[in-house]
């Protein structure tokens, strides 16, 4: 569980980039962190990891708050997974790079080949262990950056715009990863992201925040259905919104675009 | 008032030959000079830090030179000159834009222009490198990597940050060198930005150079 209360924080330059945040993050959630650019969302992520800390108020993990942790205290709890994959391949083999954090952790050798193994097995990356991790396709390096975050079990995975710069399939095989972690192993995931479609089919909750408020936390389909001002905080609502308004229906996703058409037409 | 980036070219290797052909006490004005210099363009937290992380590496200099058996005057006036040539470097890349000293390069020293071009684009790695190795250092710390322990165990730990680094700076030159030939580099590169003029003030700096730089000839001759 992470909880952040009365969160204020701001660079060095002064200009307050989070103000006042209050939320919690329950064990087994998947949520979608979202913003326009600058809203504050990927700092707020990074506070979950001790890479920032705040300047007033607290960021509590499984109910400690984490002021004086460093971001490797908290590696097998919260996994980060950041948006450039290769910053951080250093290993010769996709195996070697998954073990890395298990070993600088000092796990016993059974645990790393366990550990790894089931990352690998989670994140689609079998048959690929002994390849160069430099030589994969770019959606498989992100793949390998959250297999890497996984090898130490954390309960709680963030992933920094995980989607960008994806094409369809690799993006939809990721999403599908995710979801199946999120649903079969109970892990948590925070997903920060500018792509509505993937907020819309795969979130449970999402958290708005804009210029360092959070104006909304709530279900996507209430985010993207009802009256919520969601151009406004510099979002887009996903393409099947848009098309159910045009024609006067009400829907969040596909299901409910369907149901409301074929109501529309028996009506 | 703006000097020519030649005329900073210049300046900067006269300092690096004055540092040993002039006393002490100029060596120390000219320190002086360049803080205030550096200050008077840029006071500000990130200047403070690049003049006191310089500080610090001047102090382990001279640190060194005492405990390899130097004088404290020779240590002293070791470490100064390794600053003020520094600082030196610092000043002009603090006034000058890159491309004004790459245009110098080529037009009045006649470097070839791939040479000019490597030596800016060396400079202008420097912001980006940095940038890299943050988001780096991050990212290992996400998986476990702490930089604790004693300095060696430090040093050696590093290893997971740099290689990560070197691949992608590698990569990226790889980008750069390809983007750069498809867009024809070297054929005209550089000679359609207009030729900077020296100004008064820049002949008058080089004038100074040149009396300061021929110190010991009229020193030997004037004081006899």
């Amino acid at each position: 569980m992470i909880e952040a209360k009365e969160i204020n924080f701001a660079y060095r330059r002064g200009i307050p980039v989070l103000n006042d945040i209050n939320c919690k993050i329950e064990d087994g959630e998947f949520v979608a962190l979202i913003g326009h650019n600058g809203s504050g969302k990927t700092t707020l992520s990074r506070m979950f990891m001790a890479l920032d800390h705040p300047r007033s108020g607290q960021i509590l993990v499984d109910g400690e708050d984490i002021i004086n942790y460093e971001p490797a205290d908290l590696a097998d709890k919260v996994g980060y997974v950041f948006q450039n994959p290769d910053l951080q391949i250093l290993a010769d083999t996709v195996y070697e790079e998954i073990a890395y954090g298990p070993r600088v952790k000092k796990l016993p050798e059974e645990n790393i080949k366990t550990n790894v193994k089931s990352a690998i097995a989670a994140m689609g990356l079998k048959g690929l262990e002994g390849i160069y991790p430099r030589n994969l396709s770019f959606g498989q390096k992100r793949r390998l950056g959250v297999a890497a975050a996984l090898a130490l079990n954390p309960r709680i995975l963030i992933l920094d715009e995980i989607t960008n710069g994806q094409d369809a399939v690799e993006q939809a095989a990721m999403m599908e990863y995710l979801k199946a972690l999120n649903e079969e192993k109970g892990t948590t995931v925070i997903l920060i992201t500018h792509d509505m479609n993937v907020v819309r089919k795969y979130a449970r909750r999402a958290i708005v925040l804009t210029d360092g408020h959070l104006v909304f936390d709530g279900k996507p389909q209430e985010l993207f259905q009802g009256d919520q001002p969601v151009e406004r905080w510099g979002l887009r609502r996903p393409v099947v919104s848009v098309l159910a308004s045009r024609l006067g229906l009400s829907a969040a996703n596909c299901e409910e675009f369907c149901e409301a058409v074929r109501k529309g037409g028996e009506a | 008032m703006k000097l020519n980036a030649f005329t900073w070219i210049i300046v900067t290797l006269a300092v690096t030959a004055w540092v040993f052909i002039l006393p002490v006490e100029a060596v120390a004005t000219i320190l002086v000079l360049q803080l205030v210099l550096l200050l008077y363009i840029k006071r500000s937290k990130t200047m403070l830090a690049a003049i006191g992380g310089l500080g610090v590496f001047t102090g382990m200099m001279i640190l060194l030179q005492l405990l390899f058996g130097s004088s404290l005057r020779v240590s002293l006036f070791g470490g100064l000159r390794m600053l003020v040539m520094t600082l030196a470097f610092l000043c002009m890349l603090a006034t000058t834009r890159i491309q004004s000293i790459a245009k110098a390069l080529v037009d009045r020293f006649h470097l070839p222009v791939e040479y000019a071009f490597m030596l800016t684009t060396a400079l202008r790695f420097v912001p980006n490198f940095l940038e890299d190795s943050e988001i780096t250092l991050d990212a290992q710390s996400c998986r476990g990597y702490s930089n604790r322990g004693n300095v060696l165990k430090r040093l050696l730990s590093y290893v997971v940050v740099i290689r990560p680094l070197v691949m992608r700076a590698v990569s990226k030159s790889e980008t750069l060198a390809l983007s750069m030939e498809l867009r024809g580099f070297g054929a005209n590169t550089y000679k359609n930005m207009p030729k900077e003029q020296l100004t008064v003030v820049d002949f008058a700096v080089l004038a100074v150079v040149v009396v300061l730089s021929t110190y010991p000839f009229w020193k030997k001759f004037l004081f006899v």
